[in-house]
Formats: structure tokens, sequence, C-alpha cells
């Protein structure tokens, strides 16, 4: 594998898991609800993924397993925001704190083995093409299936009707609610569905990306792929891009170690931050709408009132 | 279950006096012993090297001691805290575990000059606060002669939490033993800025294997980077425990902290009442940095040159650190003919010639 080919699979690889939570989040956001909670949501899912596996019980059970526990996390934030009308951005946080301490304590005593780690699919005639074999089929299906959620969620969000109904619910609850609409259920679905993605997010990083469990290894994951959907101004498509650039820029800095840039590595460690807030002061120079924030979002929404 | 205020109250009070009535009988004759831990407890690493060394003092003294870890205290005004509670509560030997601890340390240690405090990798010594550290670069300096017999590329990797003298001087250590065996050996290294991201840390060690190292050392804490090298077929070097389950295959040998000794050392001192606060530094002769199994694919007649290197170490007859050795800039730093003292050896800012990298 050239070096070329091998930072393209490690970014791709490298972005995967923070894809999988940004896209989660953008859903929820889109219907106006704020989950600061991934960090929490991704480390339940990569706990309980891991001691699936562990167990014997295969990856794709793993994975089934580390979504629904991010979505059964998000339903608890679900029932404070929704039901109780609880502070989102505190319950959010709290959720991210609960999160980190529940999944330690899964996790307890997985720390001494691996488990065997997803392999690339051998896809048998496309692999062998020269050049673009190595490059396009040489991931896992986990992968494949994240990178196939961005057209997905783009075409579900501003073609279809329910897409709709979730943005509208986003931009004014009070009129999609006179219209009729469900707005606390379909806000529920979104919660439940980020949930989901940010579980499979952390067990990726878990069970497929690492094999290892060590207590907090999401390391921040979570908080990025939160200001990634900003980032994106709540466009699939914008967050595919922004996770590609954070994780192009991480693996990158690590191969400019190797190579032994005269840089010092702790600016080199800070380069995808920098990347990120770089291209954000650009792409936001462009654009002056200012229309992109769903206008309900963090705010609670009471049928009654 | 109703549970009312003052039912709770009536539990804890019954709960507590139970507690305090064996405690009481026991205070006069028993040490108290206290661990203060900077990271979470977890199965293998830095953390359960010093979980073992707690185990050591229960298995060798039983009950003349009474142990309590607190783990988990990162943050200094924690860890004053708890030092001052540990102190406060009876506790007459107090370990801390992580250079991190130091400051609320010496804080602490001066008001309470009863008590014996130890704190493992710190370079302050006070007249009741002994220090302890061992000669990582011993054992990586035997890895790294394995990793020289066993590189095919000639290129080695390292990964490093962060860009400080405990791990760059082991570092060197590593490229200068596998240089004993071939002088044109390079070693490129990465600090990742962070002892808990195992996600980068796979990053780091794929990028490594992807430039042509097929020979991995990982100094932080967790078992990714063995069990990188197992799954790309290439070998690795564990730290701290032993990370044979991480890479059967991968792992040539590991450097092992054994810390038994200086805990069962400090504790029986204290029970005779000879303890005084020392700074020890101790390495492969005083088995407190011992090394894993070695790999069942480095041939016999280089196992006889491993451990002949072993007792080279021990005795004195081999320093890592004799010159001539020169930095990845050409600068002399250490002179034919001289050894680096041990106070240089643990204030090591320089990278090896042959290591390809900066320390920033």
């Amino acid at each position: 594998m050239d070096l070329a080919t091998a930072i393209f699979v490690g970014t791709i690889a490298a972005a995967t898991p923070m894809l999988l939570a940004a896209l989660g989040e953008l859903v929820v956001e889109k219907s106006g609800v704020l989950n600061l909670g991934l960090e929490g949501m991704m480390l339940i899912g990569a706990a309980v993924a891991f001691w699936l596996a562990i167990s014997g019980w295969g990856l794709p059970l793993a994975f089934v397993g580390g979504a629904l526990a991010g979505m059964l996390a998000s339903g608890l934030f679900a029932l404070l925001a929704l039901v109780f009308l609880a502070n989102q951005y505190a319950t959010g946080l709290a959720l991210a704190i609960f999160g980190t301490g529940l999944s330690a304590m899964i996790g307890m005593g997985f720390g001494s083995q691996p488990v065997a780690t997803l392999k690339p699919l051998a896809i048998p005639l496309l692999g062998d093409i020269p050049l673009l074999g190595p490059l396009l089929f040489r991931f896992d299906i986990v992968v494949y299936l994240t990178l196939a959620m961005v057209p997905a969620v783009w075409w579900w969000l501003t073609r279809s009707k329910s897409g709709l109904i979730l943005r509208t619910i986003g931009e004014s609850p009070e009129n999609a609610h006179a219209i009729g609409y469900p707005v606390r259920r379909i806000r529920l679905a979104a919660i439940l569905f980020g949930g989901a993605m940010a579980g499979l997010g952390g067990a990726y990083l878990s069970v497929a990306y690492v094999g290892i469990w060590v207590e907090n290894m999401t390391a921040g994951r979570g908080w990025i792929a939160l200001s990634l959907v900003v980032f994106a101004a709540w466009r699939p498509w914008r967050a595919l891009a922004g996770a590609v650039l954070f994780g192009g820029f991480t693996i990158l800095q690590l191969h400019g170690q190797i190579l032994g840039l005269p840089l010092p590595s702790e600016a080199l460690s800070a380069l995808p931050y920098l990347a990120t807030i770089v291209a954000l002061v650009l792409i936001s120079q462009k654009r002056r709408r200012g229309m992109e924030v769903p206008a309900s979002l963090a705010r609670p929404f009471r049928p009654g009132a | 279950m109703n549970f009312s205020r003052r039912r709770l109250l009536q539990g804890s009070a019954a709960f507590a006096g139970a507690l305090a009535l064996p405690r009481l009988a026991a205070a006069q004759d028993v040490l108290k012993i206290g661990q203060v831990n900077a990271s979470p407890a977890a199965e293998i690493g830095w953390s359960k090297q010093h979980a073992l060394g707690i185990e050591a003092i229960k298995a060798a003294l039983g009950d003349k001691v009474q142990v309590t870890v607190v783990d988990n205290t990162f943050l200094p005004q924690d860890a004053e805290r708890v030092f001052r509670d540990l102190a406060s509560q009876g506790h007459r030997l107090i370990f801390g575990t992580s250079f991190s601890l130091g400051q609320p340390m010496q804080k602490v240690a001066p008001q309470f000059p009863d008590v014996a405090w130890e704190h493992c990798s710190g370079i302050v010594h006070l007249d009741n606060l002994g220090t302890f550290e061992a000669k990582y670069y011993e054992g990586m300096y035997i890895a790294g002669i394995a990793a020289g017999h066993m590189t095919k590329t000639g290129k080695l990797g390292f990964v490093g939490g962060f860009p400080i003298p405990d791990i760059v001087g082991p570092g060197n250590a590593f490229l200068l033993g596998a240089r004993t065996v071939n002088p044109d050996i390079t070693c490129s290294v990465v600090f990742l800025n962070s002892w808990f991201d195992p996600g980068k840390e796979k990053e780091a060690a794929q990028a490594l294997m992807a430039q042509g190292a097929d020979v991995i050392l990982g100094m932080t804490d967790t078992g990714v980077c063995v069990q990188a090298a197992q799954e790309a077929g290439v070998y690795a070097v564990g730290y701290a425990s032993d990370l044979t389950s991480f890479g059967p295959d991968s792992q040539l040998t590991s450097v092992v902290l054994d810390w038994s000794s200086e805990y069962v050392g400090a504790a029986q001192k204290v029970l005779d009442g000879s303890w005084t606060s020392e700074s020890r530094w101790d390495g492969l002769a005083e088995g407190v940095v011992t090394l894993a199994p070695f790999n069942a694919a480095i041939p016999e007649d280089v196992r006889a040159k491993l451990d002949a290197a072993v007792e080279g170490v021990k005795s004195g007859e081999i320093q890592p650190y004799a010159g001539e050795i020169k930095d990845n800039q050409g600068n002399v730093v250490v002179a034919a003919g001289e050894v680096l003292p041990g106070d240089a050896v643990r204030g090591i800012n320089w990278l090896a010639e042959g290591m390809i990298g900066t320390l920033g």
C-alpha cells in the first residue's frame, strides 16, 4: 500500500465514527431538539458492543446492541426533554457525564484482552483494479453503510414528505401542531435515531476500529461530531466533508511526524482543529442568509400552551 | 420500599458503628496504608502494576496492614483533599502513583510529619517524602536489541504519549539497543499528546507501519500497538504490563514494571520503624524492571545474546548511555568514553541520532 492510499484509507476510517454520530445529531437538531450527550451515548454504545463482542455474540449483534444501547440512553434524554420539558442543554450535558460513568462501569474487566476487529470486504474483481481498487474497495462494510447514510439522510430530509414534516417541526412546532402533526412523537423518533447512530459510532470505534476497550475511549469524538453539525450548517454532505477534513488532518499530522517534519508535535496535533476553524471561517464568509439553524432549536415545546 | 430520611440516617449510623468497632480494636497494631492513583483502575498498564504493588503488600504482610485505595484523582485540588483525608484518618504510609500528584504531596506531606509519603516517578524529595522510579531505559535497551535482530526493513516505530523525559529517554534507549545490531536502523517517533486515545494510537501505529516500520514500541497505557502489529503481521514491544494477550505472535517482549519490592520494602520499614525518605531509582538488577518472556519467533542464538545483555546491564558492564552518542541534529551529547550521569538520563530532552521526529 503506497503512502497516498494509506493516508486516504486512514482518513475515511478515522472519519467514520464521527460521521455516524454527526448524521444522527443532524436529524435530531433538524427536529428542533439539541442533544449534547453524544459523547455519553457513543461511550455506552462502545462499551455494550465490546461486551457483546467479547462474550462471543459476533460483530453484527455487537453493532445492533451498541445501537440499541445508544437508543436507550437517548430515550432517557427524550423522557426528560420532551415529557418533563427539562432544559435541553443541561439534560444533554448530564447525559454526556452519565454515559461516561456508566460505560466505565459496563466496561469493568474488559481491559485485558482485545476482540478481533472487522476485516475489509474482499470484493473479488473490483478490489483488483489497479489504483482505484485499493482506493475504493479497501474498507469494512460499516464504512460503506455509513457513506451510504449521507445521501440517504440528505434525500430523506429534503425530498421526502416525512422529512419535510420533521423540518417543519424544527422550524415551528406550534404550526406543525396546529396542522395536526404529533410534534413530540416525531421528535422522540428523531432523538432515538440520533441515539442509535451515536451508539453505532461508538460501537464502530470499540469493536471494528480499535478492537480494545479503554475507559473513556471516544476521547472527545462525540464533541467533535457535535461541532461537525454546526460546521456542516445542518447539511449531510457538508457533515461528510467536515468529518473527512478532520479525519484527514488527524492522519496527515501523524504521517508528518513520522516523516520528521520539523514542527512540534503539539502544533501538529492541533492541526485538525485549526483546519476546521479555518474552513468554518471561509464558509461563513460566503454565507449571509443564516437560515440553516432550525428556528426552534433547543426550545421545549408544550402542546397545550 | 420507602426510604425516609430518618430511616436512612438510622441505617447509616448502624453501618458506621459496625465499621468503627473492629477498627477501634485494631487501630493500635495495624499499619494503615493509602494509595492514590491519578487514573482509573485498569486491567493492564501503569495503574495495574501499582495495584499489583498493593497486592504484594497484602500477600507479604497480611493482617498487619490495612489498605485504602483511591482511584481517579486527577485534579490537583482533589488530590490535595484526598491526601489530607487519608493522613487525618490515620494512614501512616501513603503512596502517590503519578507524576502529576507531586505538587499536592509536597504541599500536604510537611503538614503530617509522622506520615511516610512515597511518590512514584517524583523528583522532589522531602524529609518525610520519598520517591521511587524505574530505569525503563534498561529494559527498552534490551527490547531494542531484540528489535534490531527481528526488523527486516531497518525501520522501527515509536508511539509515545507526550514528549517528556520519561518517554523520550526510553525511546532513545530502544534505538541505541537496536543500533548495536545494525547502526543503520532508524526509528520514527509519533507523540499522541494524550495517554488515553486508543483510536488515535491505532492510527499512529498504522501510519508507522504504512511507512515501513516493522517493530512498533508503544509507550502509552494501552495494548493497541501490540494488537495493531498482530493484525498487520509485524512485531511490537509492550510497556508496563505483559501485553501478550493483545498480540501472542507480535509481542517480542514487554518492559514490565514490578513495583512489589518498592511497596513491600516501604511497608516493612514503616512497621519496623526504620523508614527514612529515600530517592530510589531501580532497574533490571533490582527486579523493578523485568522483561516479559521473549517471543518464540526470536532465534535461539539471539535469545542467548539478549540474556547476556540483560546480565551485562545488571552487572553494570553494559551502559546503554555510554558515549559516543549524538543527538539527531548531529551534536555530541555524550562524549566518547563517558557515561551519561543519572540526573541527565532522567532529564533527557534530545532525540538520539537515527530517531526521526522532533520534541517541539
